[in-house]
């Protein structure tokens, strides 16, 4: 009898494989599978971002599984999807229940993910008591690392949550000092979505801004379900800011992008990496996302010599170009290849611990260089790269590379 | 801006979205008033008429606000695709009534009431996998002409916003008055017993209410597609809840209540939003609601029924 929780299981593993699609290669009958999970926000405001966040990590196994880049051992994605149909976006109660499915699956020896920091700070203590490492290729919140919050998200000591991209503590103040000396902004309006993710990247800017002397005329905080930002754009409208940041994901980004058009139109727009990727550009589209500034936690990639045979191969097999955060999943997934590998040629047995271990001392050779971490999991790079969306009718509305203009790198805090 | 300005410009914004608020909440209202079920699938009917609107739209050809139309074709396309979108969400609402509540119009407890949920649920979910979870670049022919009326600025989108909503709304408070089948339904409302021994076809009836309600919906979900330049297979559930506040706010199952119900919601919603703080907006909402019914439970509007046997 398949009883309902078997049932769910064997839907589950059809999906997951389903999502692996044609990627999976032969597996030889010698070889001993070792799956890598991945936690990405496939359903929701953020899924065409995480498509592609996730087409970058299925570039790397292929080639890892296709190149036998670790004799004996095959790789296998277990892809599971933190995004609800209720939550519209990432919702952490999924997430916690898909760190449990990772740690109960004992093939499981490292993952990739979250893409948000608010799943990343549900997930943390489950992966940390489960002793499985994971990295991530886009949350940024500073917390979810910091030691000073250790008991809560790495309650069994050895930090487990690496980065591939640096954190919020870089990210906002970065734009912040972008924002006052490049842009010579004077006021400005600091506005957030109430997730994890944005509350934090807004509250280090915005820490950032005033110390730079910049006035903050206000602080507002979007309901990232409700449809109508009109009420407090007419308010800011009324305080007359040079400028609006928003910390936040692309669900309030989107509404808030067109109705800041209709009623603010000449206020200089800046947002994270969260208005950055074509989900928003989709969402948004022309003429209302014009204009609008970006950041992302890492170097601007798609558009380095390194990445080219990347970009090609990803928009061959996709029909997409790859966002920058395809690059930092592909990277990641790279970190784990690597450091299974180094534990399978040191002869000890390919264990979880080992493999945290090994990605603790890694120095990987990727396409944003040679990838190591802190004593916390944290990138050492801190690179914050900043974007203005200029539309180009030549391209496609949702080619990024295309759409976001690559303008500098902000300076460093 | 000076505060006149702003409270003008707020009192705008407001009122828009009590236009919104008030379509939807006359279906709930309608349905209530006859069956006293409160149909939570309307949520998800107003969603689906954002999305069949969308669709009539780009079959004109029209994707994103690129393509502006002016005058004539302008009226026209506008006019097919509430034409439509009311049509079509409307044999939605009878569907539903038909097939999943009609079966259990005489089964006591909160079987119909849980099945409007399940319905709702399916609708919703309906959406999400056909036409995809992202936000939707809602397609928008209207040309940007802007009034400005002291320092508050006044869009024409605005302006056809509300004589859409008064134009359905005069239209159905008239329908509900004066016509035979609208005397039909206040009749099933004060007593379907009575009613039907009188000869009046309840099935009737409610499939009326269920279509008018729904085509509002319908008409609610195109007019919040090209206020916001946007739709999303969420959007029911935000706007749902304050419409279903609206109307039990304005006293459930009174037409003209629903309508006050919602323009208060709207302004609130406005007012909330630049005196207190956006974040705040459902707590004041909720609060008002709570302390309408903790004085007059029927609602502002409302009066208690006489308990039915």
């Amino acid at each position: 009898m398949i009883t309902r929780r078997a049932a769910a299981r064997l839907l589950a593993g059809t999906t997951a494989t389903a999502a692996l699609g044609a990627g999976l290669s032969p597996v030889l009958a010698a070889d001993k599978v070792i799956k890598i999970g991945a936690d990405l926000s496939l359903t929701g405001a953020d899924a065409e971002g995480a498509t592609r966040v996730k087409d970058g990590i299925i570039m790397a196994v292929d080639a890892a599984n296709q190149g036998n880049a670790v004799p004996g051992y095959t790789f296998e994605l277990l892809t599971l999807d933190d995004g609800t149909a209720t939550a519209g976006q990432y919702d952490p109660a999924q997430a916690a229940t898909n760190a449990r499915k990772m740690v109960s699956d004992q093939d499981v020896v490292a993952a990739i993910g979250p893409q948000m920091s608010g799943a990343g700070k549900a997930m943390a203590p489950i992966l940390s008591q489960g002793d499985l490492a994971t990295i991530t290729p886009s949350s940024t919140n500073p917390d979810i690392t910091n030691p000073k919050f250790a008991e809560q998200y790495r309650p069994a000591g050895k930090p487990i949550y690496f980065r591939t991209v640096t954190t919020d503590a870089f990210q906002g103040p970065n734009m912040a000092n972008y924002m006052a000396e490049k842009l010579n902004i004077k006021s400005v309006y600091v506005l957030d979505d109430s997730g994890a993710y944005g509350v934090g990247l807004a509250d280090a800017y915005q820490a950032q801004i005033e110390k730079k002397g910049v006035k903050v005329l206000g602080r507002d905080r979007l309901d990232p379900k409700a449809a109508d930002y009109m009420t407090v754009l007419t308010k800011i409208k009324a305080l007359n800011p040079e400028a609006l940041y928003y910390g936040g994901v692309g669900q309030a980004g989107i509404k808030l992008a067109k109705q800041a058009y209709d009623i603010i139109p000449n206020t200089i727009k800046a947002g994270g990496d969260g208005v950055y990727g074509a989900s928003f550009l989709i969402g948004t589209g022309f003429p209302a996302a014009d204009g609008w500034y970006a950041t992302i936690a890492s170097p601007h990639l798609t558009a380095d010599t390194k990445a080219a045979n990347f970009v090609k191969a990803f928009t061959d097999r996709f029909g997409v170009a790859p966002e920058d955060y395809s690059i930092t999943a592909y990277d990641a997934a790279l970190v784990i290849i690597d450091a299974v590998k180094r534990v399978a040629a040191s002869g000890k047995p390919v264990t979880r611990s080992a493999v945290r271990d090994a990605i603790q001392t890694a120095k990987v050779p990727t396409i944003q260089g040679i990838v190591s971490f802190d004593a916390n999991g944290d990138l050492a790079d801190r690179t914050v790269s900043v974007f203005q969306i200029k539309k180009d009718t030549s391209a496609k509305l949702d080619d990024i590379s295309a759409q976001y203009h690559y303008i500098d790198v902000a300076p460093q805090v | 801006m000076t505060l006149f300005d702003l409270l003008l410009q707020q009192t705008i914004n407001g009122l828009s979205l009590g236009a919104m608020y008030a379509l939807l909440a006359l279906g709930f209202t309608l349905v209530y008033g006859i069956l006293e079920l409160i149909n939570f699938s309307h949520f998800n009917v107003f969603m689906v008429g954002s999305f069949i609107a969308m669709g009539v739209l780009q079959l004109f050809g029209l994707t994103g606000q690129d393509v502006i139309l002016t005058g004539l074709p302008l009226v026209g396309v506008l006019l097919v695709t509430f034409a439509v979108t009311m049509v079509s969400s409307g044999a939605i609402g009878v569907a539903i009534e038909r097939l999943s509540l009609r079966p259990l119009r005489n089964v006591k407890g909160p079987a119909a009431m849980i099945t409007t949920i399940g319905v709702s649920y399916i609708l919703f979910n309906i959406i999400l996998l056909v036409c995809g979870a992202e936000a939707k670049n809602y397609p928008n022919p209207m040309p940007t002409v802007r009034y400005h009326i002291a320092g508050a600025v006044l869009d024409l989108r605005v302006v056809l916003i509300w004589i859409v909503a008064l134009v359905l709304m005069g239209g159905l408070y008239l329908f509900v008055q004066k016509s035979r089948i609208g005397k039909a339904m206040r009749a099933t409302a004060q007593d379907a017993e009575a009613a039907r021994m009188m000869g009046v076809d309840v099935d009737r009836v409610v499939m009326m209410a269920f279509f008018l309600g729904s085509a509002l919906a319908g008409a609610g979900g195109l007019i919040f597609g090209l206020y916001y330049n946007f739709t999303s297979f969420i959007i029911g559930f935000t706007a749902g809840l304050r419409a279903f506040t609206a109307a039990v706010l304005g006293g459930i199952g009174n037409v003209p209540g629903a309508m006050v119900g919602g323009v208060i919601i709207g302004m609130i919603e406005a007012m909330g939003g630049q005196f207190i703080a956006t974040a705040w907006t459902d707590v004041i909402i909720f609060s008002i609601l709570v302390l309408v019914l903790v004085f007059k439970p029927a609602g502002l509007f409302g009066r208690m029924a006489p308990t039915k046997s």
